[in-house]
């Protein structure tokens, strides 16, 4: 399970959120920053950040130059298969340490709706890199964040159409396949961020059909 | 692939196996990774991404597209891998096609600026859009448009539903099938095949009139062996074969020869406008040689209306054909009425671009006679002045004599059906360069009139001729001598007027050095698989059918010859001095000469694909 700690200030943002102003918006206009992580394990207590990658969605464009990939050089124990990652011992010496990426995250994060697949793990992880690294966030910042969760959606959807969910029917290859995405071989955080971006894309255009449809419809 | 950073892997991969990007350097991959844009293109939100102020280049990574063009025809359909928006980035025109979105997919976008710089920094990169552009515009160029009557389809005006009996059926059956169904002709069919048609003209003439018993079967009265036409012919051969054989009915068949309908030629009138249709139709009346020369001096005025309504270009060579094919028959027979019937069976043959019906108002006369074997003396000079006659008249109507006398009424082109079979013979083991002219223009040979049983036992014969490797690559040697104009560096290659006119002209000669290497081609291809057409699109849309041919090779070729077909009736009405069937290139738009380029170089490709097939590449 995921801790306590972080998901009960998840909630807390989420409560504050609901004031936001940018929830009335259309969910066509707004920009995105879509965000992944690459974890040792499941337990933000324990596990480590391996690898974060972001790329920003402008007028529902993706821009793939203007992504971001960051290796964690820090990460003590590759607890998963090296090859899982598609990264070595080399590839993680080359990397940088954690807080030069989460410095310039932090910096984009309220410009923009934060979309992730699985965002309460991501954002919990998020939360205690932040606090470890002394990186704080001022509260106004924190009040305007708007969060999206690519799977959240899925999930409602299928429930919704009362479909039978398996066990790994929520995950970012089985979600996209839903909407006829390509496959992608590579799994990476910067390859993964792409594929949440298009699903993202692909879920608001089936999910409108040329109707309205509003950041809060997405919560 | 060492510079590719971990961001840029998936999208590499795909790219790098992606034309024009796979003979690139990655440095260009690269380039169009950091600058490409990921968007969703659905039905809904489509409109938002084409914008003639600001045009992008299109990849498509999934979905799936139909490109629509301003008369709402549907040019091509686009899936993972092809690109769309270029002529736009290219010509700097406004975009003027449409997509309908089949299937919403992911799609990769590049910006004028980041097309313009590969296109700057990457030779490849700008002849592969080139070359692209004028594919397209080849293709588009002769998108056939149905507001032309006569260039329908057999299908799309007939009523479908075969009303049929079989043989074994009464005449009063047949009459009281006929009543309920409300026609007035029924088919006979046995096994789903034709055998027979009965009208209500025949329940009148060859029933009541005669008193015959109407519980009688069917085949006492019916036509036998009926003319029919295929669904798939066009709505103007219908015509013409009604026409020329004064009948109402024409039953319409399946390539599989199942009877599925019935066109009458009320039909036909319904649809009918005024054109050249019914010239045809009044030259088949023609009562005497007057009216027919009367008749014929209507031909180029009436062409002139007509080429600017028919969007399919190869109609114009079949309609000067049927032209001159209803000008023969009826001097043919005049004569007869005149010089009484032949007592002999015979044949009206044509040859070259009368028989592929590739007519030009330029095009000379190449006919012949086939006669039944062992005839008298005396039947040999009637034939002969029928050639003669027919000749003569012909050129009087404004079809010109043949220069090198390949006509009926010369001796060599009036054969008896064994002396003709012995000069293919001839020609075809001896293959010698005077022997290869004489296949190329007698191997393209059409029946115009007379006995229909003959004309078959002739091709039957020609055909069963062996003709073996040698006689192959003799012709696919011939075919490689002459070449298109494009020389090194991809230049247009001119020629040049002679001195004695009063101005020097550089022209390209589109006929020799492009329609006649296309028909050359296709006629060899042809006749190594056997294909019974004439016609050079016939015999190409014959040949795609066939399992173990290129099927772009086919449908390059099928461009090509109606974009040069195209060209070279455009370039009729302005001539300039310039012999015929030629062009200055200098006269065409940048585009216009990327395109011909592009078709002179897939001519030379077939050329080779010529003579690697035939000729083992012995060149």
């Amino acid at each position: 399970m995921i801790l306590k700690i972080p998901k009960m200030i998840l909630h807390f943002f989420l409560r504050l959120n609901n004031l936001n102003k940018r929830h009335n918006l259309s969910c066509f206009d707004v920009n995105y920053l879509v965000i992944d992580l690459e974890l040792t394990g499941l337990n933000s207590k324990q596990d480590e950040i391996v690898s974060l990658a972001w790329l920003p969605i402008v007028k529902q464009r993706i821009y793939v130059g203007k992504g971001k990939y960051f290796i964690n050089s820090q990460v003590g124990k590759l607890k998963q298969s090296p090859i899982f990652h598609g990264l070595d011992t080399g590839a993680i010496e080359q990397g940088k340490p954690l807080n030069s990426a989460l410095e310039q995250l932090v910096k984009l994060i309220d410009d923009s709706v934060l979309v992730f697949h699985n965002a309460s793990l991501d954002w919990a992880f998020l939360l205690k890199a932040f606090k470890d690294y002394n990186i704080s966030i001022p509260t106004e910042k924190i009040k305007s964040i708007v969060m999206i969760d690519t799977m959240k959606i899925e999930h409602r959807r299928l429930s919704r159409q009362s479909q039978d969910m398996r066990f790994d029917a929520l995950n970012l290859e089985r979600c996209r396949k839903r909407y006829h995405l390509p496959d992608y071989a590579n799994h990476n955080a910067f390859t993964d961020a792409m594929a949440t971006a298009e699903l993202l894309l692909a879920q608001i255009n089936n999910m409108s059909r040329s109707k309205a449809l509003l950041i809060k419809q997405l919560l | 692939m060492t510079n590719i950073t971990i961001e840029q892997k998936e999208l590499f991969q795909f790219l790098n196996a992606q034309a024009p990007f796979s003979e690139l350097a990655s440095t260009a991959i690269s380039y169009f990774i950091k600058h490409l844009q990921i968007i969703y293109l659905s039905k809904e939100n489509q409109s938002q991404w084409f914008d003639s102020n600001n045009p992008s280049l299109f990849l498509i990574r999934s979905g799936l597209y139909d490109l629509v063009n301003p008369q709402n025809e549907v040019i091509t359909r686009l899936s993972q891998g092809d690109y769309f928006g270029y002529p736009s980035l290219l010509s700097g025109e406004t975009i003027k096609n449409s997509l309908e979105v089949q299937k919403d997919g992911i799609v990769y976008l590049l910006e004028q600026a980041d097309f313009d710089f590969l296109r700057r920094e990457y030779k490849v990169f700008e002849q592969y859009f080139v070359r692209a552009h004028a594919n397209r515009l080849l293709s588009s160029h002769y998108k056939k448009r149905q507001d032309n009557w006569s260039d329908r389809k057999i299908s799309e005006l007939m009523h479908l539903g075969a009303v049929a009996l079989p043989p074994d059926a009464s005449i009063r059956q047949a009459a009281k099938k006929m009543s309920a169904s409300g026609v007035s002709s029924i088919m006979i069919t046995k096994e789903d095949k034709l055998i027979g048609v009965i009208t209500d003209r025949d329940l009148r003439n060859r029933v009541l009139a005669l008193d015959v018993n109407p519980d009688l079967v069917v085949t006492h009265i019916m036509t036998s062996s009926p003319k029919y036409i295929f669904e798939n012919n066009r709505v103007f051969s219908a015509f013409q074969l009604m026409l020329r054989h004064n009948i109402h009915h024409l039953p319409v068949l399946t390539e599989a020869f199942k009877p599925i309908g019935m066109l009458t030629s009320t039909d036909l009138l319904r649809q009918q406008k005024s054109d050249p249709v019914q010239l045809i139709g009044r030259i088949y009346k023609a009562n005497s040689v007057a009216n027919v020369k009367r008749y014929a001096l209507e031909i180029p005025e009436l062409l002139q209306g007509f080429s600017h309504k028919v969007e399919d270009i190869s109609l114009i060579g079949k309609l000067l054909s049927g032209i001159t094919d209803a000008l023969t028959s009826r001097l043919i027979y005049l004569y007869q009425e005149e010089f009484g019937l032949a007592e002999v069976p015979f044949c009206w043959i044509c040859f070259g671009s009368q028989a592929r019906e590739e007519q030009t108002l330029h095009s000379d006369q190449d006919n012949g006679l086939l006669l039944s074997d062992d005839i008298t003396a005396e039947q040999r000079s009637y034939f002969k002045s029928l050639g003669e006659f027919v000749c003569t008249n012909l050129a009087s109507c404004g079809i010109k004599f043949c220069p090198g006398n390949i006509m009926a009424s010369s001796d060599p082109c009036r054969l008896e059906l064994e002396a003709w079979v012995a000069q293919f013979y001839l020609w075809i083991k001896k293959p010698s360069p005077s022997s290869l002219l004489n296949c190329k223009i007698f191997f393209d040979i059409r029946y115009v009139e007379g006995s229909a049983e003959l004309f078959d036992n002739f091709m039957n014969k020609l055909v069963n001729i062996p003709k073996n490797q040698l006689f192959f690559a003799g012709m696919a040697t011939d075919i490689n001598r002459n070449s298109v104009p494009i020389g090194l560096f991809n230049q247009f290659k001119l020629e040049k007027t002679r001195e004695k006119e009063p101005y020097k002209h550089k022209f390209i000669d589109l006929k020799k050095r492009g329609v006649v290497i296309i028909n050359d081609i296709v006629r060899l291809y042809a006749l190594n698989y056997s294909v019974r057409a004439d016609n050079t699109l016939e015999r190409l849309n014959a040949l795609a059918k066939l399992p173990d041919i290129n099927k772009t090779d086919i449908y390059n070729l099928k461009d090509c010859w109606r974009y040069l077909t195209q060209l070279r009736l455009r370039t009729q009405i302005n001539q300039e001095g310039l012999p015929s069937n030629c062009i200055n290139p200098e006269n065409l738009t940048s585009m216009e000469k990327h395109q011909l380029k592009e078709a002179f170089y897939l001519i030379k490709q077939a050329q080779q694909a010529v003579v690697f097939k035939f000729a083992r590449g012995s060149l």
